[in-house]
């Protein structure tokens, strides 16, 4: 069964598709930044996916524009982010399948809010945790029962931002969490930077965590030399 | 004794190729086997980085042999330390003195001593009085038109008052047969054309084997004042490289040319470094030595430039080209040990610009190759890669690139070099009626003045009507220097080391595509109005509404690119080229997209004037926002087959955004080159660094000596290059995931 085929094609709403980059899942990948997320991270790194419609897009026209980069996928793929590409289930799945079909991997990077097993089973998973405005990790143990349950492991990664969420307590926390599921993975940090300060500003909107200072080598070192600790 | 070679062609004609075929060893294996420097080679290295060092505190030039012209018997042997060195021959007496070339134009070669502070001596004043020169010559015959398309920056960096290089001596001959057997092949060829009808053309080609034969005899001579006969075969791997490096040096002290490549000389020189290393007579550690050697000598050409050339061609660059690797037509590879051991000098002897290290690509390169190539290039950023698959068909596998990206036969092709012409500035003129927007003149055939909103339709037509105009313009310009080049500067070495029946290509080439590209673009599809000064000279757009740009993967615009240059090259081919030369296209700027920038004004795309062009087929500066394989997707559109002198593409990337680690950075490298070669792409330079870095190394040079750029084909120091081309570096796109 091909996507294509028959009925009404599935539409998704797509801020940008951004083709190589080395740092979104294993080899070279090409990027979709979905539109629209359930969450609302003062930190937020695409803060433009938050607040705009984005472009209405069907599978097929996603399909052929990242087809031309299957050349470069030998290592690599697509990678579905956002926003949260797991609130446009059926495009998401649609798209998935069809990348599938031609022979190009699929990686998701979700917020872990959405535990559900056919978006989970459709591509491999980078779950971003965010536990810096909160100390409630369970809607993760939710998403990482059913990754486990369908016998997959996630990569996890998780913005690091300095007096935030690099405190001890914090981090063994989030240590804890990912070693009670996939005890072989590592927390993957991801330095917090203000990079995207000025699309807060063409947006219009604060950015809250403008004082905060950015997280330099020497933090993601530590931050993992406790998170081995546990 | 040595072990014999195995037979084959090449033992009955003159037939390098058919030697590296029936002798050499393929190698799929790692670098594990690599030598660090020995302490010799440390010690000269240190030497020469003194040396260095003290050129760059004079100002770029060390010293000036004013009272000599440089030839092949000129200056008495000289060495850096004769006690350390291995492979000997300096091109003047002493290391980094620069000689005196007048041949091409003595007002250039005055000029050039006047910058640094020298006098051209009375001597050689007096001795090029009687003589015509190159230079003198071409401007004996152009036209008014010519000299004003010249002037106005619309062809730009034509050869006509210095060497026109790009041409590569097999140099390899001279080890292979010894020079007496070359003599005796060309003596066998003058006999043969003087039975032919003495036409004018047999006459030339009699006179050239003159020529050649008497400098093949000075060749000799000048490989005794070193104290070496090489009128032999070479008979082990010291005096392989030994010899040819003579031939080369020979080259470099003959002529000036802007780029005198070396051809593909390492796997030639694996043959000889492995039958030592069998027979027991060379550890790996010698034979990299002897390579270490070698590139240390290569690293200290120079030619003496004006500054006014260096605007052109910034950072002091010689071109001294080797291409290295690429697939066999039989299928096995072409990369040896030696391809190894001559990218490892640069970890042996620390990054540099020259020799400029070319690795001709294949998706079947071997694995290992491969990954050691991706970790050169991120550690030092001095290698460009071009693409064998692409260029096989045409060239086979002994061919070798010229200066950035110019491929050709090694001893059988040849090219007239025909710089470039400026197609952004050319749009202008379409608008403007024929007018230099710049000066005001007339330069072309007087055409309609636009005004209001442009109509893409009409003014492309107008552009295509210009195109012709000048494309039969720049043929004939070319044809007038090259015909004066063959008369008074004719490489006499290099030639010899040619077969004498030559293919010739007409090397013409293109600059400003991105801004030609982008500005159709914007009239095409955003609303462009030009404006006009008070004498109806174009100064500027007002452009409304988005339009897409070059660089992002979109056909809408990438397809203009592409008509573009096709349509260039087939009205270039209206126009006979000399001596039946076959007429070839680049895209590739050198570092003249800022002297060319300079002399355009403001262009539809929003550019401002006097701003610096993208170089080569770059998509420009920070418009290609789709990301770094969107844009080698819109560079891989450009047909090759239009554009046989190459297509460059400098493409710099920061290693964040490459991988995350060193080896997951030299993985996602191979497959960005897979990739884009895999779509027929021609030329990839690549640079892994921050801009932060550059910013630094400008503002700090003292704390960042040795920071290697790959610019437009060819690599440079950075801090050798000027505050307007560091700017242009730092203008361009680094690819980064934000």
């Amino acid at each position: 069964m091909s996507a294509q085929s028959g009925g009404a094609q599935p539409v998704g709403y797509i801020d940008s598709v951004y083709c190589g980059s080395g740092v979104d899942g294993p080899g070279l990948r090409c990027v979709v930044f979905f539109s629209g997320c359930n969450l609302r991270c003062p930190f937020c790194h695409n803060p433009e996916t938050l607040y705009k419609r984005g472009t209405m897009s069907d599978v097929n026209s996603v399909l052929e524009r990242l087809k031309r980069y299957r050349g470069y996928f030998r290592r690599g793929g697509v990678t579905l982010s956002g926003g949260e590409p797991f609130l446009q289930k059926e495009f998401v799945l649609a798209l998935a399948q069809a990348l599938r079909a031609e022979n190009i991997r699929v990686c998701f990077e979700t917020n872990g809010h959405i535990a559900d097993p056919e978006l989970i089973a459709a591509g491999d998973i980078v779950c971003d945790v965010k536990n810096q405005q909160t100390d409630d990790l369970s809607p993760y143990e939710h998403f990482f029962a059913e990754c486990l349950r369908q016998g997959k492991s996630a990569r996890v990664t998780n913005v690091l931002v300095p007096g935030v969420n690099d405190g001890e307590e914090k981090l063994r926390a989030l240590a804890r969490l990912v070693a009670r599921y996939f005890p072989q993975e590592h927390i993957r940090f991801l330095p917090f930077r203000k990079l995207c300060e000025q699309k807060y500003e063409e947006l219009g909107l604060p950015f809250l965590y403008a004082d905060i200072r950015e997280a330099e080598p020497g933090d993601v070192d530590r931050a993992e030399a406790i998170v081995k600790g546990i | 004794m040595s072990r014999q070679f195995a037979p084959g062609a090449y033992e009955h004609t003159i037939d390098v190729r058919n030697f590296i075929q029936t002798n050499y060893t393929p190698y799929e294996g790692g670098a594990d086997f690599l030598c660090p420097p020995t302490a010799r080679t440390r010690a000269l290295m240190d030497e020469v980085n003194a040396l260095l060092k003290k050129e760059t505190e004079k100002g770029g030039v060390l010293d000036i042999d004013t009272d000599r012209v440089s030839s092949l018997l000129t200056y008495p042997a000289g060495y850096i330390d004769r006690e350390k060195e291995i492979i000997v021959g300096l091109q003047t007496d002493a290391p980094l003195k620069r000689g005196v070339n007048p041949f091409g134009g003595i007002r250039m070669a005055r000029q050039a001593c006047e910058a640094y502070g020298y006098k051209l001596s009375d001597l050689v004043e007096t001795e090029f009085s009687y003589k015509t020169t190159h230079n003198d010559a071409v401007f004996h015959v152009y036209t008014d038109e010519m000299k004003a398309v010249r002037h106005a920056g619309l062809l730009t960096g034509l050869p006509d008052a210095y060497g026109r290089g790009r041409i590569i001596g097999d140099y390899r001959r001279v080890a292979l047969y010894g020079v007496d057997r070359l003599i005796e092949e060309k003596k066998k060829d003058k006999r043969a054309y003087g039975e032919r009808p003495m036409d004018e053309a047999n006459i030339r080609t009699l006179e050239e084997l003159y020529k050649q034969i008497d400098f093949l005899q000075k060749l000799k001579d000048m490989a005794l004042l070193y104290g070496i006969d090489i009128s032999a075969p070479a008979q082990n791997a010291k005096e392989a490289i030994q010899w040819t490096y003579f031939a080369y040096l020979a080259a470099i002290k003959e002529q000036n040319g802007a780029a005198e490549s070396l051809g593909r000389v390492s796997t030639f020189f694996d043959i000889y470094l492995e039958r030592d290393i069998a027979d027991g007579v060379l550890t790996e550690e010698q034979a990299q030595e002897l390579i270490d050697d070698f590139v240390i000598k290569l690293r200290i050409t120079r030619q003496l430039r004006t500054p006014e050339y260096n605007e052109l061609f910034g950072g002091d660059p010689t071109w001294t080209t080797e291409s290295i690797g690429g697939m066999g037509e039989d299928g096995r590879t072409l990369v040896t040990r030696t391809s190894f051991r001559i990218l490892h000098t640069l970890y042996n002897l620390g990054a540099a610009p020259e020799p400029n290290l070319t690795v001709l690509w294949s998706e079947k390169l071997p694995e290992s190759f491969k990954n050691f190539c991706a970790k050169v290039s991120i550690d030092t950023d001095s290698i460009q890669y071009e693409n064998d698959d692409l260029m096989r068909p045409i060239y086979g596998d002994d061919y070798g690139i010229a200066c950035c990206v110019s491929a050709m036969k090694i001893g059988k092709q040849m090219q007239f070099f025909g710089a470039r012409c400026n197609l952004a500035k050319l749009l202008l003129l379409a608008i403007n009626g024929g007018k230099d927007e710049k000066s005001g003149k007339q330069l072309g055939p007087v055409g309609e003045v636009f005004t209001g909103k442009l109509d893409y339709e009409k003014v492309r037509a107008a552009y295509s009507k210009y195109m012709a105009w000048l494309c039969r313009l720049y043929v004939n310009t070319l044809n007038v220097i090259h015909y004066m080049h063959d008369k008074y500067a004719y490489e006499k070495i290099q030639m010899a080391l040619h077969n004498t029946e030559v293919e010739r290509f007409l090397a013409c080439g293109v600059a400003g595509l991105s801004v030609a590209v982008d500005s159709l673009s914007a009239i095409k599809y955003a609303a462009v109005t030009p404006q006009y000064n008070e004498e109806g000279i174009l100064c500027g757009f007002t452009t409304e509404g988005d339009f897409p740009k070059y660089g992002n993967d979109d056909d809408r615009v990438d397809s203009i690119a592409a008509d573009l240059v096709r349509e260039f090259y087939e009205e270039l081919k209206k126009t006979p080229a000399y001596r039946g030369a076959i007429h070839t296209l680049s895209v590739l700027t050198i570092t003249s997209n800022v002297a060319y920038g300079k002399k355009t004004g403001a262009t539809p795309d929003g550019r401002a004037a006097g701003e610096p062009f993208a170089p080569g087929a770059n998509p420009m500066h920070e418009r290609d926002a789709s990301g770094a394989l969107a844009s080698l997707n819109s560079v891989a559109k450009i047909p090759y087959d239009c554009c046989r002198d190459g297509i460059s593409n400098t493409f710099s990337i920061v290693p964040s955004a490459l991988g995350e680690d060193r080896e997951t950075r030299a993985e996602n490298l191979c497959d960005m080159l897979d990739g884009y070669f895999g779509q027929g792409a021609h030329h990839l330079n690549v640079n892994v660094f921050d801009r932060d870095r550059l910013v630094a190394a400008m503002e700090h040079p003292e704390l960042y000596p040795n920071i290697t750029v790959r610019v437009s084909g060819y690599a440079v120091n950075f801090h050798k290059l000027s505050r307007a081309h560091q700017l242009e570096v730092l203008k361009r796109t680094y690819h980064a995931r934000v």
